[in-house]
């Protein structure tokens, strides 16, 4: 028997077989990825794009609460810059009458003083209501406490020391309340105790207001002071949210560059694939179809 | 002198040799599609006179026409012994394929569903709870996800482990299979020696064969060594399998459950001698690998994860204080991925605050939530875990796909070396059928001949 490569009908059919099959598993996983939507649908069809579609969905997740933490921050940060504000108009107001108090010192009238006195003490009542303003139910100037109130009636601090941070970055925690004591200072210089010693020396002891006034200024500087900090640090909340944002939607751009079809290329490709298979399938019936059988009669 | 009949008997034996190529020719044809089947040819001799001479030899010099020698098989033993190995490797590669693909499967990666999105939402839900630690919705939520996460590592492990129980099962089957294949090649073993001894054919006996040992090299690797009656003894890593008409026999033992593979593992051992058995290659090897190594490894590295979540998040949580101001307990307990759990159920037990007091602080939080990227925490290894899976998954799919090439070249080869091409059935067929049409008109012409020599000759 001579040894040159036969060709049999059988050895034809199986490498016509193994061919459709192999073109028709491409179809497949064409039809897949155009059916999902995924270049990945399994690990091992890029180990290298899984773990980075894995780390760019992690990231993106960590950013989103980044600038929900941040969102979070900017209300409670919101809320102590205006309460501040309001705050501060009132303290000058009470400088004003002060003022007025000294300028007309012990010749005014008793009862001018008592009226400046009286409108001394609501305003006083009025900043220590401000003082216990809240967010979400929680003062804003107490620390961490779990009470209601930053103040009781008569000005004593009921916080603690803790703080309330908001993680708006990786590693970047931001402080987003105002101590109570660091805002409105403590013992004789508290701003609510300045304010009823300049009531009571109204009424009883003009003579001592100069020097009250220079408390109060120094209560109101660091007021002041207090409110330039809230600012500066809601700025900063504010660029990292937009950090965090921006960064999200570089993420998700980045995360579909690897993990999503690209839509026309796959098409064209599907297309050309049942090209291909048809042809295949054209071809291999025509092939495979005559024998010497056809011809002899 | 020659015989006036001679001739007739010459014509007579062409008839039937003739006769019997178009039988086999047929027999070819019928086969064109038979898997297996080898083509066969008729190997015809022409019969001679006596090779020594003899006083009263009336060899007239010529030959006393012809005879059918053997029907051979025509199969080549090298690309039949080929194929068998590349047979076996592609199955065994393939079952590993397999069994990668079901884990992928299991860990369902990279999705928005995944284990690695449900630990997500963990940190997140921490990170809302630091935001508004006394909130005890946010405090629910987090127990909710914690218990998300324990169902999403319980079910995994109990993924794995159900899927090493199918494995096991099929492992059985398959050695059931081949024990009775091991059974019907040393019948067919015994069925071909006795017709090799009686001198009858036995082609397609020998083709049934092959195609027994073909199925024992796809589920065990096997090899083979013909002997010289006929029979083939087959071997697996050099210990026999089939020895002429006995086979032995393979059994599974050892552990029944994924839980119990590390301590008592499964083996395949001979049923005699109850010695471990070595088997190389094809689809039982595939299943050992599945049952010993891949799957477990798998099971391992998920109770890792699942041990380092518990440990990162419990040292942290017993470092902070709850709602009512008192130290934090454990948060998750277990030993494993099949046992974890969530240990509190009270949303106020969840240690928020970093300070004692039971205030509002969420410093604790926000540092269970800054867990998500610790070096060496539950995250980064799970990633490590899947790359790890998702490599030695592409690589095993590749080696199939280059297996998948070999095997069916070697086929192929096959194919056209003992398959049936009709085109040369059909040429071989037109020849029978001359030759038989020419050997009636020999038988003719001297039938015409012997006519006019009886009746024509010396008649008035």
């Amino acid at each position: 028997m001579s040894l040159e490569f036969r060709v049999t009908q059988r050895s034809l059919s199986q490498t016509a077989l193994a061919g459709l099959q192999g073109s028709l598993a491409k179809l497949g996983d064409l039809q897949q990825q155009m059916t999902t939507g995924k270049l990945i649908n399994r690990p091992s069809d890029s180990p290298t794009g899984t773990i980075q579609a894995m780390q760019f969905r992690a990231d993106i997740r960590a950013q989103e609460q980044y600038s929900r933490n941040a969102q979070d921050g900017q209300g409670w940060l919101g809320i102590i810059d205006s309460t501040l504000g309001d705050m501060t108009t009132q303290v000058q107001r009470a400088r004003d009458l002060t003022l007025q108090g000294i300028s007309t010192g012990t010749t005014s009238s008793v009862q001018g003083r008592i009226a400046l006195a009286t409108e001394i003490d609501s305003i006083r009542q009025s900043l220590i209501g401000s003082a216990n303003t809240t967010y979400l139910g929680r003062p804003v100037f107490g620390g961490t406490t779990a009470g209601a109130l930053a103040y009781d009636p008569n000005a004593n601090y009921l916080g603690d020391a803790g703080s309330i941070n908001r993680t708006v970055g990786p590693g970047v925690s931001v402080q987003v309340d105002s101590s109570g004591p660091g805002t409105f200072g403590t013992g004789t210089g508290q701003l609510f105790t300045v304010l009823a010693l300049v009531s009571n020396d109204l009424r009883n002891n003009p003579g001592a207001l100069t020097a009250d006034l220079a408390q109060l200024d120094t209560a109101s500087a660091t007021l002041q002071t207090q409110r330039s900090d809230v600012g500066a640090r809601y700025n900063r909340i504010a660029q990292m949210k937009q950090i965090a944002d921006n960064r999200i939607l570089d993420l998700k751009a980045q995360l579909s560059d690897i993990e999503d079809i690209d839509l026309p290329k796959t098409i064209t490709e599907l297309q050309l694939q049942q090209t291909a298979y048809q042809a295949a399938l054209s071809a291999t019936a025509k092939v495979l179809q005559p024998s010497l059988m056809d011809f002899l009669k | 002198m020659d015989s006036s009949f001679g001739g007739l008997n010459t014509a007579l034996s062409a008839l039937y040799a003739q006769q019997r190529g178009l039988a086999v020719t047929g027999q070819n044809i019928a086969n064109a599609n038979t898997e297996g089947y080898s083509r066969q040819r008729v190997q015809m001799r022409a019969v001679g006179g006596p090779p020594v001479g003899a006083i009263y030899s009336v060899d007239n010099g010529v030959g006393g026409g012809v005879e059918v020698a053997a029907v051979t098989r025509l199969q080549d033993e090298l690309l039949v012994s080929r194929s068998r190995t590349e047979h076996a490797q592609d199955s065994y590669l393939t079952g590993v394929k397999s069994t990668y693909a079901q884990v992928e499967q299991i860990f369902s990666e990279p999705s928005d569903t995944g284990l690695q999105a449900q630990l997500g939402e963990l940190w997140s839900n921490l990170h809302d709870l630091a935001n508004n630690p006394g909130d005890l919705a946010t405090r629910s939520t987090v127990l909710q996800q914690a218990q998300v996460v324990v169902t999403g590592f319980n079910s995994a492990h109990a993924n794995l482990a159900a899927s090493w129980t199918v494995s096991r099962q099929v492992l059985d089957s398959r050695l059931t299979e081949v024990n009775t294949t091991a059974d019907t090649v040393a019948q067919l073993n015994q069925a071909i020696r006795a017709a090799v001894n009686a001198g009858s054919p036995s082609n397609s006996l020998v083709d049934q064969r092959d195609a027994g040992i073909m199925r024992l090299s796809e589920l065990t690797g096997a090899t083979t060594i013909n002997r010289n009656d006929g029979t083939v003894d087959v071997y697996l890593s050099g210990s026999i399998l089939v020895g002429g008409d006995v086979a032995r026999h393979l059994q599974a033992t050892g552990a029944t459950r994924l839980e119990d593979e590390g301590i008592v593992p499964v083996v395949v051992q001979w049923t005699d001698t109850l010695a471990t058995a070595s088997v190389a290659g094809g689809e039982v090897a595939a299943g050992m690998q599945a049952l010993g190594q891949i799957l477990p490894t798998q099971s391992a590295s998920l109770d890792q994860i699942a041990v380092s979540l518990m440990t990162v998040v419990n040292t942290q949580h017993t470092a902070g204080y709850d709602l009512n101001g008192t130290a934090g307990v454990a948060l998750f307990s277990g030993t494993g991925a099949a046992d974890l759990a969530v240990a509190i159920t009270d949303p106020h037990l969840v240690a928020a605050s970093a300070t004692p007091g039971g205030n509002l602080d969420g410093t604790n939080a926000t540092a269970l939530a800054a867990l998500a990227t610790v070096t060496g925490g539950p995250d980064v290894a799970y990633r490590q875990m899947i790359a790890n899976l998702g490599v030695t998954a592409q690589s095993a799919g590749r080696r199939v796909s280059i297996q998948d090439g070999v095997k069916q070249q070697v086929d192929s080869a096959l194919a056209a070396q003992a398959g049936v091409n009709l085109d040369e059935e059909m040429t071989n067929m037109l020849a029978y059928q001359r030759a038989y049409e020419a050997a009636a008109r020999v038988m003719s012409v001297i039938d015409s001949s012997l006519d006019t020599l009886i009746n024509h000759m010396g008649v008035g």
